[in-house]
């Protein structure tokens, strides 16, 4: 029986070990605590400009500097939404191509009704081209 | 039941006499909530978000228990042990704003780090020096049964520091902090099984070296 074996403890006394050894629990000092408190305020410091919602203008600045320096040298916000804009237009009228932009252009675009006969031709505008292909039979030739 | 109270420690008393230092106000009004329902990690969550008072309640909360586990893992090294304590806690505060919910319980993870920074400074000094364990400040040398108790912590901590490390580190978390073995478990990212493994043997040294001393502590045969 275990309480009558000298070499060892039994469980019940070396449970009141550990109960001594849970009271007296080797415990931080006020000044580790003020210490880490401490700590603690100065990580909130040290990143409040980053997590800061009112951020100074020139932190921004500095944060996005290549962002920053493109607008302004295209001519600020106004520049950027015209430029938008007329990207918006661009991409609405390659899809939709309405008729009135045909007769703009003077007929140069294939309509959905065009045939051959009816549309520009290569040749129409580049007239030599049709030149460089019967080079190209005659020298094969 | 909160979790938190399952150590079973007490507010520290520590922390009421911190604010002495201009911290206590704060850690004073906090301290009477430090075993409130909040969780770690909401704690830790909100000091994330620039909540100090969250930090306070946290310092409150998790520093005694860091402290408990490194000052057993230094061999009673006080000063060693409230570096590790302090660093260990710098850490948490460094990981707050990317602290990744329901991935790790707060304490289990700071008693990783906890462990990790206590085994690299034993790395460093290898040799042991049981002697230097520092003799028990008694206020009340007039009871008895608190010389008993001192009597039995100092022999804890000395039949502790001979045990390897591993078995010192589940043998204070299991039965000196309270934590269960899948916590063990975590902290020194071994399997449940290897954990019940350590504490087993590190109660049978444990109860084999205090044996010697049973006489003088209380536990004559009766």
């Amino acid at each position: 029986m275990a309480k009558t074996d000298k070499t060892m403890l039994d469980d019940a006394a070396l449970e009141a070990f550990f109960e001594a050894g849970r009271a007296r629990a080797p415990e931080p000092g006020p000044d580790l605590m003020a210490r880490i408190m401490a700590d603690a305020d100065a990580e909130i410091d040290a990143r409040a400009p980053i997590a800061s919602p009112v951020a100074t203008p020139a932190a921004r600045r500095a944060r996005n500097g290549f962002w920053a320096a493109l607008v302004s040298g295209i001519g600020g916000w106004p520049a950027v939404a015209s430029m938008a804009t007329a990207a918006v237009a661009g991409v609405w009228l390659g899809f939709a191509s309405p008729d009135q932009l045909n007769s703009l252009a003077g007929g140069l675009l294939p309509t959905e009704d065009a045939t051959s006969e009816a549309a520009y031709e290569l040749e129409d505008l580049l007239p030599g081209y049709s030149g460089f292909e019967s080079l190209a039979e005659e020298v094969q030739g | 039941m909160n979790t938190h109270r399952a150590a079973g420690r007490p507010v520290p008393p520590v922390v009421a006499a911190a604010c002495a230092n201009g911290y206590l106000t704060r850690i004073m009004a906090m301290a009477f909530d430090a075993e409130t329902d909040v969780s770690d990690e909401a704690l830790l969550v909100a000091y994330g978000n620039g909540d100090r008072e969250a930090a306070a309640l946290l310092t409150a909360r998790l520093t005694p228990r860091v402290m408990g586990l490194a000052a057993r893992m230094l061999r009673g090294d006080r000063a060693e042990a409230e570096d590790v304590t302090q660093e260990a806690m710098l850490r948490l505060w460094k990981i707050a704003p990317e602290w990744r919910q329901g991935e790790a319980k707060v304490s289990t993870w700071l008693y990783r780090v906890g462990s990790n920074l206590c085994t690299d400074r034993l790395r460093k000094r290898r040799s042991v020096d049981i002697d230097a364990i520092p003799e028990p400040e008694d206020g009340k040398p007039g009871a008895a049964e608190t010389m008993i108790e001192a009597d039995r912590a100092r022999a804890l901590d000395r039949a502790l520091a001979e045990l390897p490390e591993r078995q010192r580190v589940a043998v204070t978390l299991r039965h000196l902090e309270g934590r269960t073995n899948p916590e063990i478990a975590e902290v020194l990212e071994i399997s449940v099984e290897a954990v019940e493994s350590l504490t087993a043997r590190g109660k049978r040294a444990l109860a084999a070296l205090l044996a010697g001393r049973r006489e003088e502590l209380g536990y004559g045969e009766d």
